[in-house]
């Protein structure tokens, strides 16, 4: 049997980073990613089939057939979804993970995000924590990531909210239209703004080229490789140290233990669907919050009958996304000018300090809409759905809308959960992911409030008209899935300590977004980023 | 399958949700074209649903103004799928009419403003209509 010295579950944004840093430390690797390759091609640039409008499929995966879950709803009622289905809590499988075709917004957690519970106290009902780490801790490495993998932004406007010690290797993003008119709405209400950071080169860096600031970016990956993950970063890294074997269309199905509980390696279905068996000194889970829960739970063994890590009933509960209460605003001019990707500009001014809420939320403004997005999500609500007046709103306002919205930190529920379904299977016979559960009603709560923030910022930016309404309570997890091993010194409240390492298993640790405690009023990708590295560099040291 | 008489209705049909003006109806956008290739695809399920929703329509029509759907004017075309969206039918649907209408339109939608390597929106037609830039 082969043995390496580190197995990573999952190519994603955490196991792709771990990869890279393992391999230049001299481990021999194995990283395993259920998805494929995915590659830039013209045609690939479906408009009903991505990431982010999955209206008859996924270019990103996984597969619609053989990859079910089972999604219970708020009166219990379950049912069997497919991944681009509605319920399915969905992010790409493919080789670099979401990084391959998100927006890449590269927001740090802010200082007041690690320390939820202790700021507000735990709400009924919630299971609001602190983090066993600070903003200081992982600061060094939120650094890193943004110039190891590449982040433009305005290092001085963050500094004003952030603690940090240099600024951003490349400049911001350019201001499009939209952005100069909701940066006028703020002047006026005297609300601050940010430049966006995002995870794409605005000049030539690491021996890529600049965005050519096409009108296709999220959902999609980038023509030109100017959009930064660890595909072309951390990945390609460990790939050319020669140490770091990739074995794509791999599906990890168990964690093997000894009788100890010392984990021995992995056991995955290979392309073919042949079951291969490795052995590693270390297993790092980087699937992502529900599948990583999902193969903790069905990893159970007779020493293990609950599953890795999960003695305390704690493996998949807390599972949270964001909340995205949008409001759309129709101007009196076109603020479309077709410069991509569209997003620029930012308030984190109500990330916190809401009155009796609990935390907030950043405000944005949106990547260019594709036409049949804005067909379905971004019509007022009493337009005829049909007919000459419907065609006539297309043609006079797709140009004149704008939306804003943002992630609102979501108040963590133990209820909210990733349990096996042991009654469904996926292709490979492996019992599937069953989701239950919703967010804590805090959340709806300051969601109702960021809703009217929008608004507000619509209206002062020159909106003439502006609709949308706020979200109820669900379950969130999605893309920006995060929560169910969360991070903590007590094995009875947690599943990882703060190096990620699996309470009661000295060699099997965590690093994707299932670790978070809470996940902050932003995107979390650049805090998953930064958080595998610390993990990796602390694995490299110690084993 | 549909015949030609089914295409006929989904084609008149269309052409209600997306009519003409100076930039070309559903049909003449090639909505036709991207249907015919979806129902060999993803839509294949919904096959017979159109099927029994097409004869549906032109019951409807013929119970509500004596004319095939066809046949009507625009106008009493447009009456006939206002009175379908309120759910007010004369026939007997073999499913619930809202919810075939409701269908029909998001598919048309999806073929008139998505991209045209999806088999609609010819020409990029419906993005030089709204003013969206993006190259295929």
């Amino acid at each position: 049997m082969t043995r390496y010295d580190v197995i990573m579950v999952g190519a994603g944004a955490g196991g792709g980073v771990a990869a890279g840093v393992l391999a230049e430390a001299g481990k021999r690797v194995l990283l395993l990613e259920r998805g494929r390759e995915l590659g830039f091609r013209p045609e690939g640039r479906d408009h009903l089939r991505h990431q982010r409008f999955s209206r008859h499929g996924h270019n990103a995966g996984p597969e619609i057939e053989g990859n079910p879950r089972v999604a219970v709803d708020l009166d219990g009622q379950a049912r069997v979804v497919r991944p681009h289905e509605d319920g399915y809590q969905n992010n790409a499988a493919v080789v670099g993970g979401g990084t391959r075709v998100y927006g890449g917004q590269a927001w740090r957690f802010l200082p007041q995000d690690f320390r939820m519970a202790s700021i507000y106290g735990i709400p009924a009902g919630s299971s609001l924590a602190d983090w066993p780490i600070r903003y200081e801790d992982v600061a060094p490495y939120y650094e890193r990531a943004e110039w190891q993998i590449g982040v433009a932004g305005d290092g001085i406007a963050s500094a004003r909210h952030w603690p940090r010690h240099t600024g951003y290797p490349m400049p911001p993003l350019k201001v499009n239209k939209q952005g100069q008119a909701l940066r006028a709405g703020a002047a006026k209400l005297g609300w601050e703004t940010v430049p966006i950071p995002a995870l794409i080169n605005t000049m030539p860096y690491n021996d890529r080229p600049a965005c050519i600031q096409c009108q296709y970016c999220v959902g999609f990956p980038c023509p030109v490789d100017a959009k930064n993950g660890t595909r072309n970063t951390f990945i390609a890294r460990a790939l050319a140290t020669g140490r770091c074997d990739l074995v794509s269309e791999a599906m990890v199905c168990t964690i093997d233990t000894e009788p100890s509980a010392h984990v021995s390696g992995v056991s995955y279905y290979d392309r073919d669907g042949e079951l291969q068996r490795v052995s590693a000194a270390v297993v790092i889970c980087a699937g992502g919050a529900i599948e990583t829960a999902r193969l903790l739970l069905n990893s159970a063994s007779p020493q293990h009958p609950h599953g890795l890590g999960n003695q305390h009933d704690q493996v998949g509960r807390h599972l949270q996304g964001h909340y995205y209460p949008a409001a759309v605003g129709l101007m009196a001019e076109p603020v479309y000018d077709g410069v991509g990707p569209g997003i620029s500009t930012a308030t984190v001014q109500f990330n916190h300090g809401n009155g009796g809420l609990i935390g907030g939320a950043m405000l944005a403004d949106e990547f260019i809409e594709l036409p049949v997005i804005f067909w379905a999500r971004q019509l007022p609500p009493d337009l005829p759905g049909w007919g000459q007046a419907h065609k006539q709103f297309m043609r006079e306002n797709y140009r004149r809308v704008m939306r804003v919205t943002g992630p609102v930190q979501e108040i963590p529920s133990p209820d909210a959960r990733v349990t096996i379904d042991a009654a469904v299977h996926d292709r490979w016979g492996i019992p599937v992911a069953r989701l239950s559960g919703a967010t804590h009603p805090e959340t709806v709560r300051t969601a109702a409030f960021m809703f009217e923030r929008a608004r507000e910022w619509l209206q002062a930016s020159g909106a003439i008209r502006v609709w949308g309404q706020p979200p109820g309570l669900y379950l969130s997890g999605g893309q920006h899935q995060a929560g169910t091993c969360r991070m903590g010194d007590d094995p009875h409240t947690s599943v990882v300590n703060q190096w990620g390492q699996v309470h009661g298993h000295d060699n099997l640790f965590v690093t994707d977004g299932s670790v978070h405690v809470t996940n902050g009023g932003f995107n979390p990708v650049l805090t998953i980023l930064a958080l595998s590295l610390r993990t990796a560099e602390h694995i490299a040291q110690t084993w | 399958m549909l015949t030609s008489i089914h295409w006929n209705t989904l084609r008149a049909l269309m052409n209600r949700i997306i009519p003409p003006d100076d930039f070309p109806d559903a049909w003449e956008a090639g909505v036709g074209d991207y249907l015919a290739r979806q129902f060999e695809g993803d839509l294949g399920a919904q096959v017979e649903t159109y099927r029994f929703g097409l004869e549906a329509l032109e019951a409807e029509a013929q119970a509500v103004a004596g004319k095939g759907f066809t046949a009507l004017d625009p106008s009493t075309q447009d009456t006939i799928l206002e009175r379908l969206e309120a759910g007010q039918v004369l026939t007997t649907w073999p499913a619930k009419p809202t919810y075939f209408f409701h269908m029909v339109i998001g598919h048309v939608m999806e073929g008139y403003y998505s991209d045209p390597g999806n088999g609609g929106n010819r020409d990029a037609i419906a993005w030089r209509m709204i003013g969206f830039t993006g190259r295929e």
